[in-house]
């Protein structure tokens, strides 16, 4: 079939029915009233508040550490004196409170209580309790805003890290990212407004899909740009071999015709977005060997991030990275560094993890502020769901695991916006139930599109009949966080 | 085709086209009215003067008076989808509307001439048909307003004597509140309270018409009660009958005021509960009352936006939200001129407005590093919009900062890694919104600091990788301990950082447990 054939065939079937369900008439009826929005549906001039924030924003610029796998809060964040002077006793059942476990340890005859093996301490004006496995972050207590009263629906991890990724447990909707993309548009239109970075503490943990950086329904241009470290950040980015400057811009330049050709007869919206990320690629084959250039860091500020900050793919180098990218006003950076599910042998496993963790992550912390930027930029470090009190397993003194727990962890924040050194909600004695101020996802997702100028309720795109939010129906702002 | 349309239209939401085509109900139903008129009138004058137009013309007209009165049938149904009108009228009017149609479709088939040879009895059934068709049309035509209008939009303005004559009740004296421009003066039950009640419940409740026994007009009347017992309940506003009755489903029966007329909105309710929780007191100021977090923005609605007090000793500050706006972001600006913000693009700056719905802007150099003195003359051109500065990293100099002395509203201003020097931040001086100076990486020294020292709004400044010195940190934060002095991170206190695993932050002197 050529390509004449293949135009008429999707110009007959599916935009001709698609758009024309009605009938001619309406078509004809529709484009006489108003010639300009007849096929408006489908693009984001569906919403006009679309490309600037509904209010002036407290955030510019997110950079959101996401800690796959589900850190454990009991030996992190929320010290539970309770559970050592329980130690080894079953969790009463008032506290569990038939609460859904995983198959991973719903079949155990027992629930003993597991204490944290690592010490605690407070910290800072806020005296917030932090572990032993966090020594760097200690440091930056005074910066952090904590939530210790978050809470999910789901209990396996990949519904629940796209849960908090996209605000549906199902996967198919636009990630948190892409809606910020989608509705505040860029401050750089030389670099994506959307970056991910991947990295991994320990091998063999839960995998990581493309779809959670996915945009979904709305336009490909929000989707998430995978940069990695090293000489080649962003794959097929670079031309090859033999394909100058020049010859690049001549082709894009008739490319961009044909395009222009093709969008003439189908109309579809897609051909925009796919324009504008050629001509989006080309000029980050300039800005983004020079907004990633580390060459010029002084050594002291690889040491500020650690050792592992030199070697490309690490969380550190990623952090370093992610300054980098803010520093040129990218949008929405965002995190993932994998190894935290740790079912068993759990004490050996998050030492390594949280060692790789903690102190690139209170460095960017602190570069971010020497430099300006923690002004309007807001750091997230936080998992899918928490850890359960019981040990998974068998327990003993030095050895024990954790099963996921959707009913309460901690998340921590620093930045523009949020209240420094505050500790936001409570847990019981188990650190198992929210006993006051509980923090849905959704309610975070709101409060984070809130701190950027955006309303949650009115950050929109309708899909296949309805319009979708990234908080679907649901959250309210955490109002008290807010500085 | 019809069928089609009325099974789609009988499923859960309606399509967008069917009501589409609804909307074109009101337009498409003047059409048949036109068309009875005239054919009853026609019809009238060949009865009385046996001279007229020709029987021909007649059928013609009925015939489209007809297929118009189909038509509209078929559209007003489809408006009928969209909901939101008064199910009883809505029905009467429906049966009435089909009944014209059907009328003038006997009227056209009795008429016409090879119908009517057909139907027995055609002359009789004639004159009958349309005239049925005519009244069910004047009686259709008027729910129909009413439908759309409101059952009192017809008889709104109806002189006295007009209505004593029609039995319609005689129009009520338009209540007019007395207007609050400062509401923590206002009196809480003549300024808000009654207003309220004036123009949603006194319509039914008052001395002529006091349904359920009760009347709401003046204040005594109100507290004696309906005939089942008080209304209010002091300082209980969940427990108080007025606030039941606005909460219930609008389709139950005991909800007001009552389905089809004008509801009370939320913030209305919001303010009675509000008046009942506060004891329901007759003759007390705002300021006399407690003002919650959740009533203060429907009481500072109530002037247009004026900032409410606490009131009473009882909330004296916002311990839970957020710090207020800088008033350079909050205030209103006019638009900055097109031509001017197209000129700051070409200049390689990256223009963005704050917001949607305001005026100041945002201009950030990220991507124009080669932005000089020269072009920074731009920049006063957008002095009432301009907020936010970011000229980081760009090529300007001291000479650049007698252009931006002259941007009034700048709030946060990024001269980071620039060749700006002590010399220009005393141009800087009359910065009085300014809150954020970023400095870090500039040869600024503590000569410059003591300049920085007059910007009375200044929150935090950056002095990281500059020429200052621990000594010139120390007299700064003396002589300003308001202002945040961020001076960063240096390679010993790196190396310090580096030994926090193994030293266990002794320096933090944490409390252990």
């Amino acid at each position: 079939m050529d390509i004449q054939d293949q135009i008429h065939d999707q110009l007959s079937r599916r935009n001709f029915l698609g758009q024309a369900s009605a009938g001619l008439g309406t078509i004809a009826l529709a484009s006489l009233l108003n010639p300009v929005n007849l096929f408006a549906g489908t693009s984001s001039s569906d919403n006009p508040t679309v490309g600037k924030p509904h209010f002036p924003p407290k955030v510019k610029r997110v950079i959101y550490l996401f800690q796959s796998g589900a850190p454990s809060q009991l030996e992190l964040f929320d010290y539970k004196p309770k559970l050592e002077a329980m130690w080894g006793q079953d969790l009463p059942a008032s506290v569990r409170n038939g609460q859904r476990l995983t198959g991973m340890s719903a079949g155990q005859s027992r629930f003993p209580l597991a204490a944290s093996k690592y010490k605690f301490a407070q910290y800072g004006p806020g005296r917030m309790w932090l572990s032993e496995l966090l020594p760097h972050t200690a440091r930056i207590a005074s910066d952090l805003t904590f939530i210790r009263s978050l809470h999910t629906e789901a209990i396996n991890h990949d519904p629940a890290i796209t849960f908090f990724q996209t605000g549906s447990q199902q996967a198919g909707r636009p990630s948190f990212g892409s809606w910020v993309s989608y509705g505040l548009g860029s401050d750089n239109q030389n670099l994506p407004a959307f970056v991910v970075l991947l990295s991994k503490g320990r091998d063999g943990d839960q995998p990581l899909y493309a779809k959670l950086w996915s945009n979904g329904f709305l336009p490909s241009v929000h989707q998430g740009v995978v940069f990695r470290s090293g000489p080649d950040p962003v794959y097929y980015l670079n031309n090859p071999p033999g394909v100058d400057k020049s010859s690049r811009r001549r082709m894009l330049d008739y490319l961009g015709k044909l395009h222009q050709e093709q969008f003439k007869r189908v109309l579809d919206p897609e051909i925009n977005s796919r324009m504008a990320q050629y001509e989006m690629a080309y000029r980050m084959q300039a800005s983004v060997p020079e907004t990633l250039d580390i060459s010029k860091e002084p050594d002291y500020i690889f040491d500020l991030y650690g050792p592992e900050s030199r070697k490309p793919g690490t969380f550190a180098a990623n952090c370093l990275l992610a300054r980098k990218l803010v520093e040129k006003d990218v949008k929405f950076v965002q995190l993932y560094h994998q190894g935290w599910d740790q079912h068993g042998n759990l004490p050996n496993d998050i030492k390594t993890q949280a060692k790789s963790v903690d102190q690139a992550s209170a460095a960017l912390v602190i570069d971010l502020k020497q430099r300006g930027l923690l002004d309007d930029t807001l750091v997230i470090w936080g998992g899918e769901f928490g850890r359960g009190a019981y040990s998974q397993g068998k327990l003993t003194r030095d050895n024990y695991g954790r099963d996921h727990h959707p009913r309460a962890f901690s998340v921590w924040m620093a930045g523009a916006g949020v209240k420094k050194g505050m500790v936001y909600g409570e847990t019981d004695d188990f650190g198992y139930n929210v006993v006051n101020e509980p923090v849905h996802v959704h309610d975070f997702q709101a409060t984070i599109l809130h701190l950027l100028g955006v309303d949650h309720e009115k950050l929109t795109f309708k899909s296949q009949g309805r319009r979708y939010r990234l908080t679907d129906v649901h959250g309210k702002i955490v109002k008290p966080i807010l500085a | 085709m019809i069928q089609l349309i009325l099974a789609q239209a009988s499923g859960a939401a309606p399509a967008d086209w069917v009501l589409f085509f609804g909307h074109f109900h009101p337009l498409i139903v003047h059409l048949p009215i036109g068309f009875l008129l005239i054919a009853g009138l026609l019809e009238l004058d060949r009865l009385t003067r046996r001279n007229s137009v020709s029987s021909h013309t007649i059928t013609l007209i009925l015939f489209w008076s007809a297929v118009s009165a189909t038509m509209a049938c078929i559209a007003g149904y489809m408006l009928s989808q969209g909901g939101g009108y008064e199910a009883d009228t809505l029905d009467t009017h429906k049966w009435e509307g089909i009944g014209v149609a059907v009328f003038a479709w006997l009227a056209w088939a009795v008429k016409s001439e090879n119908l009517g040879r057909i139907i027995p009895f055609a002359q009789l059934l004639y004159l009958p048909a349309l005239g049925f068709s005519l009244a069910l049309l004047l009686a259709a035509g008027h729910l129909g307003g009413n439908l759309t209008h409101g059952s009192d939009y017809l008889t709104q303005y109806m002189p006295s004597p007009l209505r004593t004559l029609a039995g319609v009740p005689p129009k009520a004296p338009v209540f007019k509140a007395e207007p609050i421009t400062d509401v923590n003066q206002a009196m809480v039950y003549q300024q808000i309270v009654n207003p309220i009640l004036q123009t949603r419940c006194v319509q039914c409740h008052n001395a002529q018409k006091s349904k359920g026994g009760l009347r709401m007009d003046t204040p005594d009347m109100l507290k004696k009660g309906y005939e089942d017992g008080p209304v209010f309940v002091a300082g209980k506003a969940t427990a108080s009958e007025l606030i039941k009755v606005c909460l219930l489903p609008e389709d139950d029966d005991h909800h007001m005021p009552p389905k089809g007329k004008t509801q009370l909105k939320e913030s209305q309710i919001a303010l009675l509960t509000w008046w009942i929780d506060q004891g329901a007191p007759f003759n007390r100021k705002v300021s006399e009352l407690t003002v919650n977090e959740a009533i203060r923005p429907v009481l500072a609605s109530l002037t247009g936006g004026g900032p409410v007090d606490a009131g009473g000793a009882a909330v004296a500050s916002r311990p839970d939200g957020p710090a207020p706006e800088s008033p350079v972001l909050t205030m209103k600006v006019p638009a900055a001129n097109p031509a001017v913000m197209e000129e700051l693009k070409k200049a390689g700056l990256l223009v963005l407005p704050l917001s949607k719905e305001k005026n100041q802007l945002e201009v950030s150099a990220v991507n124009a590093r080669n932005f000089n003195d020269a072009q920074a003359a731009l920049l006063p051109k957008v002095s009432n919009q301009l907020v936010w500065l970011k000229l980081g990293d760009t090529n300007i100099s001291d000479a650049a900062l007698a252009q931006i002395a002259k941007l009034k509203n700048l709030q946060k201003l990024h001269l980071e890694q620039t060749k700006v020097t002590d010399a220009g931040l005393k141009q800087l001086k009359g910065l009085a919104n300014l809150e954020y100076l970023n400095l870090y990486g500039t040869a600024v020294t503590d000569a410059g600091l003591a300049d920085l020292v007059a910007l009375k709004n200044l929150k935090t400044v950056y002095l990281w990788q500059t020429k200052v010195t621990e000594q010139g940190l120390t007299t700064l934060r003396k002589n300003r301990p308001d202002l945040d002095v961020i001076s960063g991170i240096n390679e010993q206190e790196v190396a310090a950082f580096n030994k926090a695993s193994s030293a266990e932050t002794k320096e933090e002197e944490p409390k252990k447990n």
